[in-house]
């Protein structure tokens, strides 16, 4: 447990002297917010925010996988991840401490595009905010559980970034689903479908197990 | 928990490895068999009465679904053989992986295939994002995937230890997709199930026929896979022992 938090802690502090992380993450998805407007040019302002819910997942998973790259990516610079292989205790600590900064990251990049979103779409976010923070919140632990097993295996293939799309993105359709229904109905004003946060929650779950328990496997050199 | 590399040394040292050598017993007396069980089913079909709807293209039943449980079988056993790989250190159960990964994508290639071909008969258009066909293509993403990662990644342990976690991830994904479905359940135009009953007379025969031999064609190119994957590895042993 505690070499999830002093994982956790490195990864915050090393992102804060930097922030390049974050920047990165933050204006792609800015990018992707106006590439949206250019590649749906004939729709009205009402028919754009009756699309935003899609068109911001689809912000959030892109740039959640430049994050998820680029945090394993570090690790290879000095062979940081072996060293981070060779820690004792159980790996799968290691895991959750990647994990969490991937998570808090990400987290604070979607919820600066969401305040984008809104104002390029016209959402009014204040009173979809309790139900909208619940699903990005719980959608974004599935992203990152999956993709903080997945990333350390890509970046280490020949492939390296490229890879981790073609990995992660299938993966990602049982979280993608509940998501997008999920903050389609905060966004409208609806209460969130209990089948919406029982898919997120089981999906979560899962992920979490696997990862957990497959990531000693994928740090063994 | 942890891989033990002399473990890795060990099995390699057998190939191919008990379990292959008895698999490999059964692929020829297998092949007859397919032979023959083709010969009856290509008969079968041929002489199956034409549906009074559908007209022709009605035939296709007697491969899409066949191919369908190939597919899942192929991808079932990839993801069981890595997880057996990742608790017992067994390499012949790696090849058996990869080798059923290949075999399964095939199928469901096929299937994706012929099912587009089938809709533009009955439901009159070439593709729609049918939640069993949404769900089927994202599997079959899922294991082109694992396949570009193996690819990518050369033949080390380590790749094998990679995939061998994609392929879970891809198992825990065919019900976690199913679910969606289930909950989000845009209507399918595929039919609930295909009982017996439902199936014109003289129908039975020739789908049960296509079982069979999909089935057997599965589990003979799956061997045949394995003992390429095997012979593949073993040169590769050599190779780098005489350098």
């Amino acid at each position: 447990m505690n070499v999830a938090l002093a994982i956790l802690w490195k990864d915050l502090v090393s992102e804060w002297r930097s922030r390049d992380r974050v920047m990165a993450m933050l204006v792609f998805s800015i990018l992707v917010a106006v590439v949206f407007y250019f590649a749906l040019p004939m729709l009205r302002p009402e028919e754009l925010s009756a699309l935003a819910p899609g068109l911001l997942w689809t912000a959030y998973l892109f740039s959640a996988l430049l994050g998820l790259n680029r945090s394993f990516a570090l690790e290879l610079e000095n062979d940081a991840l072996a060293g981070l292989a060779l820690a004792p205790g159980n790996r799968g600590w290691i895991f959750l401490g990647k994990a969490a900064a991937n998570w808090v990251l990400i987290s604070i990049v979607q919820i600066l595009t969401a305040g984008v979103f809104a104002l390029f779409y016209g959402i009014d976010l204040v009173p979809a905010l309790p139900g909208l923070a619940t699903v990005v919140g719980l959608g974004t632990v599935g992203i990152c559980a999956a993709g903080t097993l997945l990333a350390p295996m890509a970046v280490r293939t020949g492939f390296r970034e490229v890879l981790l799309p073609v990995l992660l993105l299938p993966a990602l359709f049982p979280i993608l689903a509940g998501a997008v229904e999920g903050s389609g109905a905060a966004v409208a004003g609806r209460p969130i479908p209990f089948a919406a946060l029982q898919l997120l929650l089981v999906t979560d779950g899962i992920y979490l197990i696997v990862a957990f328990l497959g990531f000693d496997y994928v740090l063994d050199e | 928990m942890n891989s033990n590399p002399e473990e890795h040394g060990n099995a390699q040292a057998s190939i191919p490895s008990r379990l292959e050598s008895r698999a490999s017993r059964w692929r020829r007396p297998m092949g007859y068999l397919l032979a023959a069980l083709g010969a009856a089913y290509a008969w079968s079909v041929m002489s199956a009465p034409i549906d009074s709807t559908q007209g022709i293209i009605q035939k296709i039943l007697y491969i899409h679904p066949p191919l369908a449980y190939g597919a899942y079988l192929g991808f079932v056993i990839t993801g069981v053989a890595g997880v057996l790989f990742l608790a017992r250190q067994r390499e012949d159960l790696d090849r058996l992986a990869v080798a059923s990964a290949e075999v399964g994508v095939i199928f469901c290639t096929l299937m994706l295939v012929t099912g587009p071909i089938w809709a533009r008969g009955t439901w009159g258009v070439w593709w729609s994002w049918d939640a069993r066909l949404t769900v089927t293509l994202l599997l079959w993403f899922v294991y082109l995937a694992y396949l570009l990662l193996r690819s990518f990644s050369g033949s080390s342990p380590r790749t094998a230890r990679f995939a061998a976690i994609y392929g879970v991830v891809g198992l825990v994904l065919i019900p976690l997709n199913y679910y969606v479905i289930e909950i989000f359940g845009s209507r399918s135009m595929h039919p609930e199930n295909l009982e017996r009953g439902s199936l014109g007379d003289g129908m039975g025969l020739p789908f049960l026929l296509g079982n069979l031999t999909l089935a057997l064609a599965f589990f003979y190119l799956l061997i045949l896979r394995w003992e390429v994957e095997a012979q593949r590895r073993l040169d590769d042993a050599n190779a780098g022992s005489g350098a």
